[in-house]
């Protein structure tokens, strides 16, 4: 067998290439801060001079402020990546569960990474991604609508905190909603652990482009993608 | 024709002089959280408003609240139940008991209809039409509930009054809810802590007295003025939180230094009360500066979110205890070992696939 | 013969009902019952929690004895898991549950118990000038000149000291007279103030007793100064299981506890013993003297001269456990044990050990249900608390509908109180108990007295003095009751100074330490533990009982002092401290019956904590 490679494909846009990596960066820094802030670490625990978290820049109110710094250019990011899904065609390989190419091509992905089959067509983006894209995204949401309405409730008179409130209204306590945003920050090692390996695999197995593909745009596929269509 | 004794009739019928009215008025001022020249209004109210009757009803509840009540320092206990307001009917205090006790209720609630202030301490049971709280023979529900159709306004106070309290937590036995989740159409003071700080519960008394109206409330139905900010925000330890010093441990050198608590679980920065600037005993102290952390006992549901000396609730699987980080390292780590498991089988297969390939071309 | 109702009754914490069938003509009681009439399910919501937050809950039994839940609940979890906590922290420990105990009673006396003996419209027949000389003959005679042990004295005189000037009672009683004439009468309203009970005194006893309810209004919170130093709030402060959450040192100003808040704690120490010795002794003495010597009122003893029960507490230092028998060896109050048949002499009264084991002795302490809102798996089998199960079963009234009661099923169940048991028998608790227990031991000869049983011995003697009867009379009645109450403040006041002073000394020592954190996570313990918690309370002997699987509270029960004595009748063992107390006292008006409120009162009710 031949492999049969088509020209590459151009799917992915500019905006969605440049704020995948501030996203990424973002949560990158986020989940580090995040994790420091849940679990101040810095002194106690391996017993040095507490004020060295202060000499060294580690001080719960500096990470503190990166979280909070990282967690606005998640949020602007998050708004221009909106953007280019509204503008480019290439930016919207979202799930679409009602057809029936997402539920075959679902179980031949799984089938796949299982071993159970050997190959899969070409996919732009086969479902599992889609799937897992949207779930991310999800998440992100989360983690910004509890993040915020944690940090609005600083002053609970002002216009944040007004917004946010049905937030801790709707998890009961702000207790509840630092739970919330801390489970919610846990599946981000989990999806990058899947999201970096199977790109790498992809690459690895196929040859496809695909971790060239988030840099320039273009995919260079074993044949025409199932989901083509997606493109017009 | 019978007139109520506004605050300035009563002190000087009990021939307090002017001057020691108006100290009273600006420690009520300051207490209330007001500027001090808005002390003048306050003159005004003490001077024109009469003196409101209070009902107080208990329901399921631990008379903390009660007790709490009577260790305000500014105003005094005293001069609060004598002077200041006239509690009608408090089974705590009164000395009346029984069935004269209960018919003096009916006179006060008609008397005063839609004039008095009901005080409810205590979370309201509904499980089997509420007979887990009888008070003269009758369920608590449906005595609150007809004293409230007559009262002006209602103050839920304490944590059991206001979210439904200890006996509310889960599995809730006597499913008990807070006041407002029975009583609608009056308005609603919510006033909670487990118990509150004595001079927040007699603090809003006063606004109602001398305002003649409720204080400004948040969202939740709180006084601003009491439960406007995090006790993190308002925590003398704050300083120690943002430079990252912590107590690990009770008792270590960190507890020692009095400092930030945030390890040891402290809900200080979800909880809204006002433990970190007006303190207990008038300054003395709250939870945190005695090295305890605090729970947030003013907050819904903080009896679910033990334990309470950890950052995060327990989650209870099969003969281990865990939380959310232990949960979310060690999916981590599984699916790290996953793909990893994953990647040598691949490769294998890569491999394999193409080795085929190979012995295919060579035909 | 009339049934009479008293619900709610008042002064009093929670929600009690009690029935009494009078003979009009005798005003003798041919039966009395008493309700709790709410249950909150507590010890079903400790169920698979941290039992490390044990005590957060429990201690929200009740407001009122606020802290004596949680110790007792970290002495439990302790137990369970053999975790000795540090000396500073058993000291602070006793500082908190002595002046709570202070606080308790002398609320007890003033706010929910004077009024069953003064009146508000008495006072007002007073002479000002009388009721200040009164005063100060008062002052001079009940005073039994005794005083606990002092290593450190900080108090250069009486700050707390009785006014006894014509003008200070003339002030307030144009106060009382303002109120009573204003219609609005506030809390005082709807009593039966023309009982005839309330001309017993002389007008100079109300005055001088209702001006002291004022005072002591506003000073009781001063007494437990000592809860918000340590435990940061009161009602319900801190604790943590393996000592006090409260670090002392003295290297920082941020310390939770250094010098300058032990010197708040101090002048608060001082104020107790002042507030005791000055006020609630006198007065109490007083009323009581009037009440025995003049008009021979000595009914309402109940159970005392038939059983009555303490566990003992106050431990000189640390100790490695309560079910070990560690517990009770170093204890400076033994009041453990059972005491039956004191009203025969105490010479004549049997009394019986209760230590160590015997509390995780499946016969010796139960719980019975038979006239209790719940129901046992297996029906009229008590059940030993560590065993214990709490499971609702409401069946309504005897009269009346199901939300809208007559008359309470005294054959049926009628309360959401159990009926704990000692050995199958009805046991009466409190400081009562504990002085007839004490007395009997030391009188029998069965233990050298520490200094504070002494001071407990000696109190009786003197007060046996006073009134010029035997102390088995006088004690085993509602007088009596209410005067161990107040002689118990006095020790308490004492022992709250002891264990200031010994704590001061072992910082001297340098020991500053107030937690033992080795067994304090999960992983440490064993997969299963069970414990108890004893505690002297100051409502009586106060049990908690826990049982652990893999880190979490399996069981949890509390047997509690009001669960004690305000229980309903059990076939076998007949009725419990309150019932038979209310049987034996003579109703003078049966619609009015002040009587009942003050035999009841003089336990102290609080059925928040009975029920729980
Ligand atoms: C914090 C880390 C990262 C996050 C949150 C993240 C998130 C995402 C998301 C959401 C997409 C879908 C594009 C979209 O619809 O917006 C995506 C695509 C992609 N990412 Fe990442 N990414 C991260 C890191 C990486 C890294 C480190 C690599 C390289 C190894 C990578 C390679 C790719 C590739 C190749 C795609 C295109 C996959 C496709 O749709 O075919 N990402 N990433
Ligand atoms: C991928 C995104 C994010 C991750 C992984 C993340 C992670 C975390 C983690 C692990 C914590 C500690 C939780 C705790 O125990 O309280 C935390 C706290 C917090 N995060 Fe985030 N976070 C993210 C996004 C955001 C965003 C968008 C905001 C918005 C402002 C935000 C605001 C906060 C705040 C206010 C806290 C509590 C800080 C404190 O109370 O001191 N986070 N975050
Ligand atoms: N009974 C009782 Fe308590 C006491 N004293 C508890 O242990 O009152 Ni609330
Ligand atoms: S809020 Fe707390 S202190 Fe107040 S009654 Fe309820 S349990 Fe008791
Ligand atoms: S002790 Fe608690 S409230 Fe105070 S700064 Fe630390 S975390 Fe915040
Ligand atoms: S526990 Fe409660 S008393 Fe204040 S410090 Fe926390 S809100
Ligand atoms: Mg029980």
């Amino acid at each position: 067998m031949k492999n049969k490679r088509v020209d590459g494909i151009y799917i992915f846009s500019p905006f969605l290439r440049l704020f995948h990596w501030i996203m990424a960066a973002a949560v990158l820094m986020l989940f580090l801060t995040g994790r420091y802030i849940a679990n101040p670490f810095f002194h106690g625990s391996i017993g040095v001079d507490p004020t060295i978290s202060v000499g060294n820049l580690m001080s719960m109110e500096t990470i503190r402020f990166w979280h909070f710094f990282w967690a606005y250019v998640l949020v602007a990011s998050f708004i221009l990546r909106i953007y280019g899904w509204v503008m480019y065609k290439g930016d919207r390989l979202l799930p679409k569960f009602w057809t029936k190419l997402y539920w075959t091509g679902l179980s031949e992905v799984l089938q796949h990474y299982l071993f159970l089959k050997s190959d899969h067509q070409p996919y732009l983006r086969n479902s599992l991604a889609r799937t897992t894209y949207l779930i991310w995204y999800i998440v992100t949401f989360v983690l910004m609508a509890t993040g915020f309405a944690m940090y609005g409730m600083i002053n609970p008179a002002s216009w944040t905190a007004k917004f946010f409130s049905p937030v801790i209204s709707l998890l009961g306590n702000e207790y509840n909603v630092h739970v919330v945003h801390n489970y919610a920050a846990w599946f981000f090692p989990l999806f990058l652990t899947f999201h970096t390996y199977f790109a790498y695999r992809s690459d690895m197995m196929h040859g496809d482009g695909e971790i060239s593909s988030i840099f320039s745009g273009i995919k260079y596929l074993p044949g025409k993608p199932a989901d083509a269509e997606d493109l017009k | 024709m019978e007139t109520r004794m506004t605050m300035w009739d009563s002190f000087s019928k009990r021939g307090l002089s002017r001057r020691t009215f108006l100290k009273t008025c600006t420690a009520l001022t300051a207490m209330m959280g007001l500027p001090l020249t808005d002390r003048k209004k306050v003159v005004e109210a003490a001077t024109k408003q009469p003196l409101p009757v209070v009902v107080w009803l208990h329901g399921h509840e631990c008379t903390g609240c009660d007790e709490a009540f009577i260790r305000s320092q500014s105003p005094l206990a005293s001069d609060l139940v004598l002077n200041m307001i006239s509690l009608e009917y408090s089974d705590t205090l009164a000395a009346a008991a029984g069935e004269p006790f209960e018919k003096h209720l009916e006179t006060v609630i008609k008397k005063y209809d839609g004039k008095f202030i009901l005080a409810v301490e205590g979370g309201v049971p509904l499980a089997d039409q509420g007979i887990s709280c009888m008070v003269g023979g009758k369920p608590f529900v449906d005595v609150l509930k007809e004293v409230a159709k007559h009262a002006a306004a209602i103050i839920e106070y304490g944590s059991c009054a206001a979210w439904g309290g200890v006996q509310a937590a889960k599995p809730n036995p006597t499913g008990s809810v807070s006041v407002s989740k029975v009583i609608s159409g009056k308005p609603i003071i919510k006033v909670p802590g487990c118990p509150p700080i004595p001079e927040v519960m007699t603090g809003v008394v006063m606004h109602l007295a001398l305002f003649g109206q409720i204080p400004p409330l948040d969202a939740q139905g709180r006084p601003k003025q009491f439960y406007g900010n995090r006790i993190h925000d308002t925590c003398y330890r704050r300083s120690f939180f943002d430079a990252g010093m912590f107590a690990e441990r009770f008792d270590d050198a960190g507890s020692k230094a009095g400092w930030c608590l945030y390890k040891l679980g402290c809900r200080g920065p979800e909880a809204y009360n006002a433990c970190g600037n007006l303190r207990w005993w008038n300054g003395l102290s709250y939870p945190i500066q005695s090295g305890s952390p605090c729970f947030a006992c003013g907050s819904d549901g903080f009896w679910d979110n033990g334990p309470f000396h950890e950052r995060l609730p327990n989650v209870v699987l099969p003969n281990t205890l865990t939380n959310a980080d232990k949960i979310g390292a060690g999916l981590t780590v599984a699916a790290m070992a996953g793909v990893t498991v994953h990647a040598v089988i691949s490769s294998v297969q890569k491999a394999r696939h193409a080795k085929n390939e190979s012995e295919h071309d060579e035909e | 013969m009339k049934r009479v109702v008293v619900d709610p009754v008042t002064r009093i914490e929670g929600h009690l009902r009690v029935e009494v069938t009078v003979d009009e003509a005798t005003g003798k009681v041919q039966d009395a019952l008493s309700s709790g009439t709410a249950w909150r399910g507590i010890e079903i919501i400790l169920k698979d929690r941290d039992p490390r937050d044990a005590w957060a809950f429990t201690q929200r039994f009740c407001g009122v004895c606020t802290t004596t839940h949680a110790l007792a609940s970290v002495r439990t979890v302790e137990d369970a898991l053999g975790i000795e906590i540090p000396k500073n922290a058993n000291y602070i420990r006793n500082q908190m549950a002595s002046s709570l105990a202070v606080q308790d009673h002398l609320i007890h006396f003033y706010h929910l118990h004077a009024l069953d003996w003064v009146s508000p419209v008495e006072a007002l027949k007073a002479d000002p000038g009388a009721t200040a000389s009164l005063q100060n003959a008062i002052l001079a005679k009940y005073d039994l000149g005794l005083s606990g042990p002092f290593d450190f004295n900080t108090d250069a005189y009486p700050k707390e000291f009785p006014r006894a000037t014509p003008a200070y009672f003339k002030a307030i009683q144009a106060k009382v007279k303002a109120l009573v004439e204003s219609g609005q009468l506030g809390i005082f309203a709807a009593h039966w103030w023309d009982h005839p009970d309330y001309s017993l005194l002389p007008p100079e006893v109300h005055l001088m007793a209702v001006t002291h309810y004022l005072t002591m209004l506003d000073r009781q919170r001063e007494l437990v100064t000592g809860h918000v130093v340590y435990g940061g709030k009161n009602p319900h402060p801190q604790y943590i299981v393996g000592g006090m959450p409260c670090a002392i040192s003295m290297n920082d100003m941020n310390a939770p506890i250094n010098t300058a808040r032990l010197g708040v704690v101090d002048v608060a120490v001082n104020l107790g013993i002042s507030a005791v010795n000055y006020f609630y002794l006198p007065d109490l003495l007083a009323i009581g003297d009037i009440y025995v010597t003049k008009h021979k009122m000595v009914d309402g003893g109940g159970l005392a001269g038939k059983c009555v029960l303490g566990y003992g507490d106050y431990p000189e230092d640390s100790y490695t456990g309560i079910a070990n028998g560690d517990f009770h060896k170093r204890l400076l109050l033994r009041c453990q044990g059972v005491v039956e048949n004191f009203a025969a002499g105490v010479m004549a009264a049997k009394f019986t050990n209760l230590e160590g084991k015997d509390y995780v002795d499946p016969e010796i302490i139960t719980e019975n249900i038979e006239h209790s809102w719940y129901s046992y798996p297996q029906a009229g089998k008590a059940l030993h608390p560590l065993a214990g199960v709490t499971a609702p079963n409401y069946t309504g009234p005897k009269e009346g509908t199901k939300t809208n009661w007559k008359y309470l099923d005294e054959k049926g169940k009628y309360s959401w109180i159990k009926t704990p048991m000692w050995r199958g028998k009805m046991a009466e608790v409190g400081p009562l108990a504990r002085y007839i227990v004490t007395y009997v031991k030391v009188k029998q000869g069965l233990m050298q007295p520490t200094w504070a049983e002494k001071m407990i011995v000696d109190q009786i003697d003197g007060v046996s003095k006073v009134l010029g009867a035997p102390a088995h009379v006088w004690m085993c009645s509602t007088v009596g009751r209410t005067a161990c109450r107040g002689l118990e403040a006095q020790v308490m006041a004492y022992i709250n100074k002891y264990f200031f002073d010994k704590m001061i000394k072992n910082i001297r020592n340098g020991d500053t330490a107030t937690a033992n954190m080795s067994k304090f996570e999960p992983a440490s313990w064993p997969k299963e533990a069970k414990g108890v918690g004893l505690h002297e309370a100051p409502r009586g002997a106060l049990g908690h009982w826990i049982q652990i699987k893999n880190g979490l509270t399996a069981n949890y029960q509390a047997v509690v002092p009001s669960t004690w004595n305000a229980c309903p009748r059990d076939s076998k063992a007949g009725s419990g401290a309150y019932e038979s107390s209310m049987i034996e006292t003579k109703i003078k008006v049966a619609d009015k019956p002040l009587e009942v409120l003050r035999v009841i009162h003089s336990f102290d009710p609080c059925i928040a904590c009975a029920t729980h």
